[in-house]
């Protein structure tokens, strides 16, 4: 396969499930370790906090 | 203050002048919604301009389409132009850039239904309005996006509660 039709495929490469589902995110989350998976919920989790603290009464 | 990485990510968009909208959970999380989501939705205009200027973004956040990491392969122009989804992995986690959303809505259709909303101490971006999110998600009718509806529906109607007692 040339690169070109590996980039052209991987532009449309949305890895849906029927049910709608992102199966490329789930691959990349199992790919991580489990301490990678929770400082990244840890991380995100006290970012939203602090939006949401920067936005409170708008 | 300390950014989150998708906070840093988001900045680091606005910051470069591109044209885009936070839509899908981090922007219903970001209005109160309680569900998990990980990666940071965006709709972006498709003019010239801010194709070059997202495309600059990417590279400088190390963007590689998600699907088939092992390759490294970038987004170029040509993908940023199509109608579809780049589903990225960048340094700062998992971003996913949509030319449309639901039946073909565009950056220009979403943005009277968007509010602004700071990210840091100084960084507004546009963010997809909680009750257009769950008019998308009843649109799209997929089971991944109904199974969430009942918790965005609530929050919705919590929030308009709060705002009804303070202004009551």
């Amino acid at each position: 396969m040339r690169a070109d039709e590996v980039e052209n495929q991987s532009a449309r490469a949305s890895d849906y499930s029927p049910d709608g589902v992102d199966l490329s995110l789930i691959r990349w989350f199992i790919s991580l370790t489990p301490a990678e998976r929770l400082a990244f919920l840890e991380d995100q989790v006290s970012g939203v906090m602090k939006i949401r603290a920067l936005n409170a009464g708008e | 203050m300390q950014e989150s990485k998708f906070a840093a990510c988001l900045t680091i968009l606005q910051e470069s002048g591109s044209e885009f909208i936070l839509v899908g959970g981090v922007a219903a999380v970001l209005q109160g919604a309680p569900v998990q989501t990980f990666d940071i939705d965006i709709v972006y205009s498709r003019t010239a301009e801010n194709l070059q200027r997202l495309l600059g973004v990417l590279h400088s956040i190390d963007a590689i389409f998600r699907i088939q990491p092992e390759r490294r392969l970038s987004p170029n122009l040509t993908h940023l132009d199509g109608t579809g989804h780049l589903n990225l992995l960048t340094r700062y986690g998992p971003l996913d850039l949509l030319a449309t959303v639901g039946n073909g809505l565009t950056y220009q259709d979403l943005l009277p239904h968007c509010r602004q909303m700071l990210i840091t101490d100084s960084v507004r971006i546009q963010v997809l309005n909680l009750d257009f999110i769950i008019a998308l998600k009843e649109q799209l009718g997929s089971e991944k996006d109904r199974a969430v509806l009942p918790t965005l529906r609530q929050t919705a109607r919590e929030i308009k509660k709060q705002r009804g007692d303070a202004n009551g």
